[in-house]
């Protein structure tokens, strides 16, 4: 069969459709992903905290927002590199920032940051504050910041937070309580305590007290206003930045770490695809090899590569899997490697029965006779015979692969430079979300592994009129 | 007949032969074997030591007291010779049951030593497999033949696709489902364990509270492995059905039951049970990942619980036991297929 005879009969029932739209599907996510990510995005990004600050934990999805009474407050960054304004009087240039919110949210946001990178001052050092001005009319002080001044031995211009930016996580911070207690006490007239702001300032900020000693959220429009005292012309600030950290977030949202689930997700396609077809071509190549040699040379060749099939076929893979990834080392090369070491003698067992038959067949012998070498009959003749069957084997076998890897990673056992669905399941199990109900962190990465053996699967069945040919007289479409 | 069967049988023996010599020589190449034993002398030089300064005062007598006393403990565990040397009396040790003591893990009466707590582990993961495989083969062997019968039509596809869809489903994973569905979202079944703490009163109450914890767990591994199952038989009948006999039998006018009775599931039980038992002793490695998500405590937990507390020996230790029973269900599966099949012995 040729192989665009293959492709057709794969295409001619709509299991092998469904099998290669899937497996497009995979191809162009891979792709997507191996084209946007950095290639140490394991280290550099996914298990980077700092990476991660500015998101909400363990935020459901944006969309589910959808399906709720509440509406829950989506995830915000502001961010400015220009000032909105500059003012300037007798004391110095003001550097204005402005951002509008208009907050119609029935929950409080899960936290506020606040952040500034990029100082370059001349003279004397910018002062900063942060406010916010309420629906009501009312400003909240929150942040008064003075940049750090020269330093002996320094000379102008001076350059501040240009490594890591200057950030203040607003929940929880002491001075911003300090400010906004004052303002609760000042503006409306409650003498709260320091502690009861400190949690959850947020409350005081987007709130009204609701006579009961709490806070409702106040809906409306919110107006955030930075402003910097500088004094020279030159003096710059390079972004400033306001988060609302959002109850709900993004496509798939977050994790306990604020982890963006959708992006790790993303990345896991081209793992996956890359397990399975890495371990089933070498799995599907050395059973194939070893298959022929063993079933045409035979004698002791034969006897040798049997008894070595006997031995590895039947070791029971996950306790080994299990056990080397533990005592040698969490890499996904060895996983990999481990995998094919143990996989490829039930492809030589069936291959060689396989051989035996072509071996013997009238086509070999003549092409003996007219004085072919063993070596071209076996590769050019015996194997373009059980070529389909191959083919198809190295399709089964890839669900195989990418399900053992998802186990082992479940356990904890995966390699944690290169994450992957069964690591974000793992991490999501042994931080009990199955047991708080965050559904949308431990469904999708399980889904995912589902999908993509399903995508192998129905190839495979897609495949089957190929391989047996009396099943296409049935029809399969 | 004998003489294929002991190949057979030393066959599985040399397997398990290489499982342990990987495992030892994967221990040892990689030093684990030797931080492990300098971990447990530098543990009783401590305690030595300990009791030593109460009666030796000078701090010179008691350091070259002590420092003897670790070179004799080093010779004894064999840690002053390169780690291969340890080898054959590792191998032996375990290969006659002699499977030590756990570093941090206990059975519930406090014993250290793996042998108790796989004695106590083991009734669990069993109880968990079987009640499993039985449901599994009974719906198997319902619906395999039925579909077979059924070949090629509409419902047939249909039942083709779930199962595949079932091969590629993981236990653990539906299991985590089920946990989310039923035990959080539902409350109806609980997340987990053997028993509810504190356990009823009355053995028929804790038999009972002991099958609802078992639910999901077994709901989990009867829903991917049925369907694979369902298949195989499927296929099996299938394939038997075209044989020859069976048309001649069809020609002969016996009637249709019969002839699926005596002509096609006798000769097809010879496969349909290799599938069974490859299952279950496959599912005995699986059930690491299940008994993890219910959080049940057989042997798969043990082993989940040895890897989250680095305890080597018992990683060791049931590694070694995991692959006994799995070649020990070939075996079987080994005589039953001599038993089963009487065409075997004429070849």
């Amino acid at each position: 069969m040729k192989p665009k005879d293959i492709i057709r009969t794969l295409l001619s029932s709509w299991v092998g459709r469904v099998g290669a739209a899937f497996l497009a599907l995979m191809l162009l996510v891979s792709v997507f992903v191996l084209m946007t990510y950095p290639l140490d995005f394991g280290k550099k990004v996914w298990n980077n905290p700092v990476f991660w600050a500015d998101y909400p934990q363990s935020a459901p999805p944006a969309w589910t927002n959808t399906f709720s009474s509440d509406a829950r407050v989506s995830h915000t960054t502001f961010t400015a590199d220009e000032p909105f304004d500059v003012v300037a009087d007798s004391t110095g240039r003001y550097l204005i920032y402005r951002f509008d919110l208009g907050y119609d949210y029935d929950e409080f946001p899960a936290f506020t940051s606040f952040s500034l990178s990029g100082v370059t001052f001349s003279d004397r050092p910018p002062i900063l504050s942060l406010s916010i001005l309420r629906p009501d009319g009312k400003e909240v002080l929150l942040l008064r910041h003075i940049v750090p001044g020269a330093a002996a031995g320094e000379t102008a211009p001076y350059t501040r937070y240009s490594e890591t930016p200057f950030r203040v996580y607003l929940t929880g911070d002491q001075a911003v309580a300090y400010n906004v207690r004052d303002f609760a006490a000042g503006e409306l007239g409650l003498s709260l305590s320091l502690a009861e702001v400190q949690a959850k300032p947020e409350a005081v900020v987007f709130g009204q007290p609701d006579g009961a000693g709490g806070f409702t959220p106040m809906p409306g429009e919110y107006r955030i206003n930075v402003t910097a005292l500088t004094y020279a012309d030159a003096d710059s600030i390079a972004e400033v930045k306001y988060v609302l950290g959002g109850t709900v977030y993004g496509l798939m949202g977050t994790d306990s770490l604020g982890r963006d689930l959708a992006r790790g997700l993303l990345f896991g396609f081209p793992v996956a695809l890359l397990i399975g077809v890495v371990t089933s071509v070498f799995i599907t190549v050395i059973g194939t090899a070893t298959g022929i040699i063993s079933g045409y040379v035979g004698g002791k060749t034969d006897t040798f590569i049997q008894r070595l099939c006997d031995v590895l076929a039947n070791v029971p893979l996950l306790p080994i899997l299990i056990f080397l990834a533990f005592i040698i080392g969490q890499k996904l090369w060895l996983v990999i490697l481990i995998m094919v070491v143990f996989g490829w003698p039930g492809l030589t067992i069936i291959t060689r029965s396989m051989v035996m038959q072509h071996a013997a067949s009238q086509l070999v012998e003549a092409t003996r006779a007219l004085g072919a070498s063993p070596s071209r009959i076996m590769f050019r003749h015996v194997l373009f015979q059980i070529g389909p069957f191959v083919l198809s084997q190295m399709i089964f076998s890839t669900p195989g692969a990418i399900l053992a890897e998802a186990g082992l990673s479940f356990l904890g056992l995966g390699d944690p430079s290169i994450p992957t669905w069964g690591q974000i399941l793992e991490s999501g199990f042994s931080t009990g979300a199955v047991y708080v109900g965050y559904w949308w962190w431990v469904l999708p990465p399980g889904l995912l592994v589902v999908f993509a053996a399903m995508t192998f699967v129905l190839l495979a069945l897609g495949f089957e009129p190929v391989v047996n040919p009396k099943l296409r007289q049935h029809g399969t479409a | 007949m004998v003489l294929k069967l002991l190949g057979r049988g030393l066959t599985l023996f040399g397997v398990l032969i290489v499982v342990l010599l990987m495992v030892v020589v994967s221990l040892g190449a990689t030093g684990f074997s030797d931080r492990m034993l300098q971990s447990t002398v530098s543990e009783e030089i401590r305690a030595y030591r300990t009791t030593l300064s109460q009666t030796i005062r000078d701090p010179e007598v008691l350091e070259a007291t002590v420092a003897q006393r670790r070179a004799e403990l080093e010779a004894f565990y064999h840690l002053d010779q390169p780690w291969f040397t340890r080898l054959p009396d590792t191998i032996q040790r375990v290969v006659t049951f002699d499977l030590g003591e756990a570093r941090t893990l206990r059975t519930t009466d406090g014993s250290p030593r793996v042998a108790d707590l796989l004695a106590e582990r083991l009734g669990n993961t069993i109880l968990l497999i079987t009640t499993a495989s039985v449901i599994t083969s009974i719906l198997g062997l319902l619906i395999g033949p039925r579909l077979a019968a059924r070949a090629g039509t509409r419902l047939d596809r249909a039942a083709c696709l779930a199962l595949a869809v079932s091969y590629a489903l993981p236990a653990w994973w539906v299991g985590i489902f089920f946990v989310l569905f039923f035990a959080f979202e539902w409350g109806i079944f609980p997340y987990g364990g053997l028993l509810s703490a504190p356990p009823p009163d009355g053995a028929l109450a804790r038999l009972g509270d002991m099958a609802w914890h078992a639910a999901l767990p077994v709901a989990a591994l009867v829903v991917v492995s049925f369907g694979s199952w369902a298949y195989a038989v499927r296929t099996m009948v299938l394939n038997t059905a075209q044989e020859p006999f069976v048309t001649v039998g069809k020609a002969k006018g016996l009637p249709q039951n019969l002839i699926e009775r005596r002509y096609i599931l006798r000769a097809a039980a010879p496969p349909i049970v290799t599938s069974l038992i490859l299952g279950l002793a496959g599912s005995l490695g699986g059930a690491i990942l299940t008994e993890t998500v219910f959080n049940w405590p057989g042997m798969g937990r043990l082993y989940y619980d040895a890897i989250i507390a680095a305890d080597e020996t018992v990683i060791v230790a049931l590694t070694f036991v995991f692959t006994l029973i799995y070649l020990a269900a070939r075996f079987v599966l080994e005589v039953l297929y001599l038993w089963l099949d009487p065409r075997i012995r004429y070849t």
